[in-house]
């Protein structure tokens, strides 16, 4: 893939566009990997693309940059207990679940901050821009989120439960393992990320902007789907939906540098996830 | 509890019983499961746990593994009274259960399955090298030689049955309880778990053992307990058991008067359906037999014996692999059915399932609407739906349907309703042939009594009926024919009228152990 865009387009190399596309695929890894949990379990959080403005609403709407960012987090906290309670304890289903509180959060986030715009601290910029030995500081971001959510998975006991659960609460409930509070911290995990994601991307773009989630709510399922996770739960890792962001991520590149029209960009996405889905099911009943 | 391990009970008092139950009641709903059941174990022996289907043979061990709780009377642990709120309390108090149904989680490997909500941790970190090395030393007690980084969804299903046993040995438990565990392992699977009991034996452990296979019984387990109805019947030491002896406490009761009379031989013999070399699945064995107009035939045996799979490939809900099913209709020539239900259906062969609420009606709808169903059987999708409400309040009557009107929901009807509604749906579509999975399961007595004279009556009217039921009484006071099914053939045929609970019994066990080892005794 890599070695057909280099081709295809004599831009792809130019140090600016590597930057771009490095950092567009940072803040849907973050986001992928949240996403990552919740599909593990069995689940689909589409809030996370209006959790991600919400927080850049924050950012450049509170003047204290710590308070922001404890704000912004403290809120993502919020969001995702309300969508695991609601899921696990109430039966909600996931989609309807997530679809009420991406609809209320980017209502409230519009209301924070109406237009794109507002000073973000000049901390935050740097976390995100700088570059140590060549490396972009959105690579170092990417495997930070990547190693956490490694550790978390395969080397914790709640890691193990995840993969139990996604795979069969009955039985897992029947050897002993608590259902409920696993998924709950799933959800709760995922929207942080999104808050993570959206701190990165509020500093790398220096500026606030209300809509800034709003592709990653399907490019995030869709970037999973494509790295091998089974939507149904209990399979899927941590490479997969590396793998599957930067497939998605270089071919969203790609088309922009081809002069792709956005809307054929968006048409494309769409196939792709159709395409992944349908082979996954393929696999489950065994054709 | 702490869990103790298995040496402690051998420097105890080794006549004190280890497990007591006292007056154990269990109810659900309505239905009394257990009824006052007391008797002990001794740690260090094997203990069978018999009785025919629905003796309450697993109840009581759920108590046991905290999966229920009883509603009267109590169950002694080395004297003290047991209050599990679940079976992680059990597992704490070192009884390990080992169900029929897999509780593995196939994409977790074996030592994660071994371990799964009891996993060994260091420094807040799960422990993959200790617990590979626990699952390897358990591995090799079940005599598995599999490594434990394989995943449980890529072994056989009898490795797994293996792999469940080894969970159990995790535990370091001083009670084990098998539920019918040879069901689903292979012969070397079987030598396996018996080297195993024998070891658990030894150690000083205390092993319950439910199993119908008497043969097993007889070879591995040092006291008998026999469950009828659930009440208990008999403890006694399996060497002061015969084989008939056995079987003669697990069946022989009243069969009353709640059965019609049985019909008189027809003088001509008019067939319903002709089943002829008829595999329902592969690899299954075939079956023939004749369903004659005017007879109740029913398919008995234990459970799980393939009654329903042959049942279900019969009328085409499942697709057989072998043979031919034909309805005679009173026509010259017979229809070949058994290609889908549908055709079955409009063939004029009814069909109904064992469990009503997610496979036979619609618990949403009213009566009206459910038995309607059986009055548009054959109408086109695009006809106007003509339902004559008159007649199936008056159908309701004749059945002696206890609710309030036809706009009555389903749900809400009780057991013995709900069965009668089904039914109901087939009488009012004209069908000839009925085919019922378990026709009296969850009915009251008194409902029983009137659906078995709504079936005769059907009967006699020139319908053929064929039943499958875990009921010996059902078998021997509605049919008047039984086919006795074990391990998928069909090994004998009994005049209902000359038989026996224990002759059925006797034919449906294996006397000897698989089958082709010669006739029982």
């Amino acid at each position: 893939m890599f070695i057909l865009l280099a081709v295809q387009s004599p831009d792809f190399f130019e140090p600016q566009n590597i930057a771009n596309v490095t950092s567009q695929v940072a803040a849907l890894l973050i986001v992928a990997l949240g996403q990552l949990l919740v599909a593990l379990i069995g689940g689909i959080d589409i809030s996370v693309g209006s959790v991600l403005s919400l927080t850049s609403a924050l950012i450049v709407s509170i003047a204290n940059p710590w308070l922001a960012i404890g704000s912004a987090l403290a809120a993502s906290l919020l969001v995702g207990a309300a969508n695991g309670v609601g899921v696990t304890i109430f039966g909600v289903h996931p989609l309807i679940m997530t679809l009420a509180s991406m609809t209320f959060v980017q209502g409230f986030t519009l209301l924070v901050l109406p237009a794109a715009g507002g000073n973000v601290p000049d901390p935050l910029i740097m976390l995100a821009k700088a570059s140590v030995g060549g490396f972009p500081a959105a690579f170092f971001w990417c495997v930070a989120v990547s190693l956490i959510a490694s550790v978390l998975l395969y080397k914790s006991r709640f890691g193990l439960r995840v993969f139990a659960i996604g795979a069969s609460s009955e039985n897992a409930a029947l050897n002993g393992v608590d259902v409920i509070t696993p998924r709950v911290v799933c959800y709760v995990l995922c929207s942080v990320s999104s808050a993570v994601a959206g701190i990165y991307l509020t500093g790398r773009i220096s500026t606030g902007d209300p809509t800034m989630g709003q592709p990653f709510s399907l490019d995030s399922v869709t970037a999973i789907a494509l790295g091998g996770v089974q939507l149904a739960g209990g399979v899927g890792s941590v490479i997969g939906a590396v793998l599957g962001t930067v497939t998605l991520g270089l071919i969203a590149n790609g088309m922009n540098l081809l002069g792709v029209s956005p809307f054929l960009r968006a048409a494309l996405t769409g196939v792709l996830l159709l395409g992944a889905i349908s082979l996954q099911r393929r696999r489950t009943i065994g054709v | 509890m702490r869990s103790p391990s298995i040496g402690e009970g051998a420097s105890s008092d080794a006549r004190a019983p280890l497990i007591e139950f006292r007056n154990v009641t269990k109810r659900f709903g309505s239905t009394e499961a257990l009824g006052s059941v007391s008797f002990s174990s001794r740690a260090g022996s094997v203990h069978a746990i018999t009785g025919e289907n629905g003796a309450g043979k697993s109840t009581l061990m759920k108590l046991l593994a905290g999966v229920h709780r009883a509603d009267a009377g109590e169950i002694h642990l080395a004297g003290r009274v047991l209050d599990f709120d679940g079976p992680r309390d059990a597992v704490s108090a070192g009884i390990a259960t080992i169900f029929q149904e897999l509780t593995l989680v196939p994409n977790l490997t074996i030592a994660e399955n071994l371990f799964l909500g009891r996993e060994p941790v260091r420094g807040g970190f799960l422990h993959r090298r200790g617990m590979r090395e626990a699952a390897r030393k358990v591995l090799e007690s079940v005599e598995v030689d599999l490594d434990s980084d394989l995943f449980c969804g890529d072994l056989t299903i009898a490795e797994q049955h293996l792999i469940e046993i080894a969970k159990a040995l995790t535990i370091n438990a001083r009670v084990v309880i098998y539920d019918e565990p040879t069901a689903a392992l292979d012969a070397p699977g079987v030598q396996k778990l018996e080297r195993l009991i024998h070891r658990q034996k030894q150690a000083g452990a205390l092993i319950f053992y439910i199993s119908h296979r008497l043969h097993e019984i007889f070879r591995l387990c040092d006291t008998t307990t026999v469950l009828k109805d659930g009440r208990h019947v008999a403890t006694q030491p399996t060497a002061a058991l015969s084989h008939d002896g056995l079987v003669t406490l697990m069946v022989g009761r009243e069969l009353g008067s709640l059965f019609p009379a049985r019909a008189v031989a027809p003088r001509e013999i008019r067939p319903a359906l002709d089943v002829a070399d008829f595999t329902p699945a592969a690899g299954q064995p075939a079956v023939s037999f004749q369903l004659r107009r005017g007879e109740i035939v029913g398919l008995a045996g234990l459970e799980g014996q393939g009654q329903r799979d042959i049942v279900r490939a019969l009328v085409g809900l499942q697709t057989p692999s072998g043979g031919r099913v034909q309805k005679h209709d009173g026509e010259a020539t017979p229809r070949t059915v058994g290609a889908s239900i549908v055709a079955s259906t409009l063939a004029g062969l009814g069909f109904i399932p064992e469990d009503r609420k997610t496979e036979g009606l619609y618990p949403s709808l009213s009566i009206e609407q459910n038995i309607g169903l059986g009055i548009l059987r054959g109408a086109s999708m695009f006809s106007l739906a003509q339902v004559d409400r008159r007649r199936i309040v008056s159908l309701m009557r004749s059945m002696s349907m206890r609710a309030r009107d036809e706009h009555q929901t389903v749900s809400s009807l009780s057991g013995g309703n709900q069965q009668k509604v089904m039914i109901g749906r087939w009488l009012a579509s004209n069908v000839d042939t009925l085919v019922i999975e378990e026709p009296t399961r969850g009915v009251d007595v008194g409902a029983k009594a009137e659906i078995y004279a709504l079936l005769r009556d059907f009967a006699n009217k020139g319908g053929a009926v064929l039943i499958t039921s875990s009921e010996l009484t059902e078998h021997l006071g509605l049919c008047d024919r039984i086919l006795v099914v074990r391990e998928g053939h069909i090994v004998s045929e009994l005049t209902a009228a000359d038989a026996s609970e224990e002759l059925i019994m006797t034919h449906a066990l294996a006397a000897a152990a698989p089958l082709g080892e010669g006739a029982p005794a």
